[in-house]
């Protein structure tokens, strides 16, 4: 089950118009589309994604891209809106958001239930983690991954004892527990959860009936570890990348340092290995193309991601990632930037660090990244200096 | 006085219980369905309710839901001639459950346990 509901407020504009899980990620992908083909290359082939806000977009997306499975094998993808069964409210937290599920558990009746967030970039083999949940013969299983001391205020902070079982969670604690003989080293949740479908469907109902804030790291996990076997699982044993990688994404600096990674020459995250695809919905567009070769006006993309549909005609691009059928015109410029779908990028315009929301027309000449103050007055300017343009804006 | 709410379809088992627990002490309310124990639990504000499972409009374990997403903590028990039931996920949400009998005295001790328990 994943969940998809996620807000991602600190991504605004980019979350203007949907969920953080349908972000576009790396050109051509969606930042859930990496925990949706965790599960497929994992082999786990029953899937529900859970949505409440501005879950069209992600909706269409999971429509058009991932209807790809076995209804006669039992297999699915399928997005289960917020439905409001159990009372009028939106789901008050991640635990509330399975419970109010439960009759869809219930018509499945799985042996173990796999909780999952779509806001995440990583590449993990779940059937590891769930290997090291029935060999511990565990109740609850959580996957972990170090972290810095310093940023414990972000994330649920767990303790271990030799085993791996889980003496304490806190949830994003100023003076967290460090990890012993890493003094400067936390151990933190990455949200993904192994159950016992009856363990975790006893304790949702205990949480429900409870006033508590309804979620997993602040409650229901706390609360297991005093009663269940509750234990950790070290994200390295299942990544599939070698290089520890996971990102939240959560700002837009971090989306975009995340897609900036993607244009070296090794990324840390390798999108190139076939035994680990990642799986999204591709436009029926033509590959990309680059034209013009004449004095002063070469079209050409270095140090670039290219998506298909985009059309280099006579403007250079540098260190940028281009989504699908982007134009870049004549004598315009586009550096360290992330170009969203179907922008359109005007004559001697120029842009750098910046992001380009979908189907934006940069009309000819206009400069974006050169001047924050006045790009201030009319877009959202972060605190490291990247603008973003959003969608729907009329230049 | 301690209010129960009794939920149950068939006429002359909600009267018979209605009897025996006002006899017992207690403030007795009643619907026939679950439509009607949403709206009584709303009007009526019982202390506990006896919840069947198998009615028309809408069923016990539907009802059990919504009864949960509105009153978190009002103790609840379900009160059903088939035990199949007990594998149904949302029945664990019950504070207690009862196979339907013709001595209500199981019934009458879990009512009075569960209200003192509150």
């Amino acid at each position: 089950m994943i969940l998809a509901g996620g807000r991602g407020e600190r991504l605004y504009p980019l979350t203007r118009d949907r969920a953080k899980p349908a972000v576009a990620f790396g050109g051509i992908y969606r930042i859930i589309d990496f925990t949706l083909s965790n599960c497929l290359n994992s082999d786990i082939r029953r899937i529900y994604a859970l949505t409440q806000y501005k879950s069209i977009s992600l909706h269409r997306h999971i429509q058009q891209g991932w209807n790809i499975l076995s209804t006669p094998l039992g297999e699915f993808v399928e997005v289960i809106p917020a439905q409001q069964r159990i009372n009028e409210h939106w789901y008050q937290g991640t635990a509330d958001a399975i419970f109010q599920n439960i009759y869809t558990l219930q018509q499945e009746r799985p042996d173990l239930v796999l909780i999952l967030s779509g806001d995440h970039i990583y590449k993990m083999d779940y059937r590891k983690m769930v290997a090291t949940h029935l060999a511990k013969n565990a109740d609850l299983t959580v996957a972990t991954i170090r972290m810095d001391r310093g940023l414990s205020r972000e994330f649920g902070v767990i303790e271990t004892d030799e085993d791996g079982r889980i003496l304490g969670f806190e949830e994003k604690p100023k003076e967290p527990k460090t990890i012993p003989g890493d003094p400067a080293g936390i151990l933190a949740s990455m949200g993904i959860y192994v159950f016992n479908t009856e363990s975790m469907v006893r304790r949702l109902i205990e949480d429900a009936r409870s006033n508590s804030s309804h979620d997993f790291g602040k409650d229901v996990i706390p609360a297991m570890i005093e009663k269940d076997r509750v234990f950790a699982f070290d994200f390295r044993e299942g990544d599939q990348g070698g290089t520890a990688y996971w990102r939240d994404v959560g700002t837009i600096d971090a989306y975009f340092e995340a897609n900036m990674d993607l244009v070296s020459v090794t990324p840390q995250l390798n999108l190139y290995d076939p035994s680990w695809p990642i799986l999204t919905y591709q436009p029926p567009v033509p590959p990309a193309k680059m034209v013009w070769e004449e004095a002063g006006r070469v079209g050409t993309a270095l140090n670039s991601v290219v998506s298909n549909g985009c059309i280099i005609s006579g403007g250079n691009v540098k260190r940028s990632i281009l989504s699908p059928r982007v134009r870049i015109h004549s004598y315009a410029e586009v550096e360290s930037s992330i170009l969203l779908e179907g922008v359109d990028v005007g004559r001697h315009a120029k842009i750098r660090r910046a992001i380009i929301d979908k189907e934006v027309q940069i009309p000819e000449g206009m400069e974006i990244g050169f001047n924050l103050d006045e790009d201030t007055k009319r877009f959202t300017v972060t605190a490291s200096g990247i603008v973003v343009v959003p969608k729907g804006i009329r230049l | 006085m301690k209010k129960v709410l009794i939920v149950e379809d068939e006429e002359g088992l909600r009267l018979l219980y209605e009897e025996e627990l006002k006899a017992e002490g207690y403030e007795v309310l009643t619907a026939a369905n679950g439509r009607e124990a949403i709206q009584q639990l709303e009007i009526g504000k019982p202390d506990l309710v006896i919840l069947d499972i198998v009615m028309p409009v809408m069923d016990g374990m539907e009802t059990l839901g919504r009864i949960v997403g509105k009153e978190r903590k009002i103790p609840i028990i379900l009160n059903t001639s088939y035990s199949g039931y007990r594998e149904d996920f949302m029945s664990w949400a019950a504070d207690a459950y009862v196979t339907k009998s013709a001595d209500l005295s199981e019934l009458k001790a879990k009512v009075k346990d569960l209200l003192e328990k509150g």
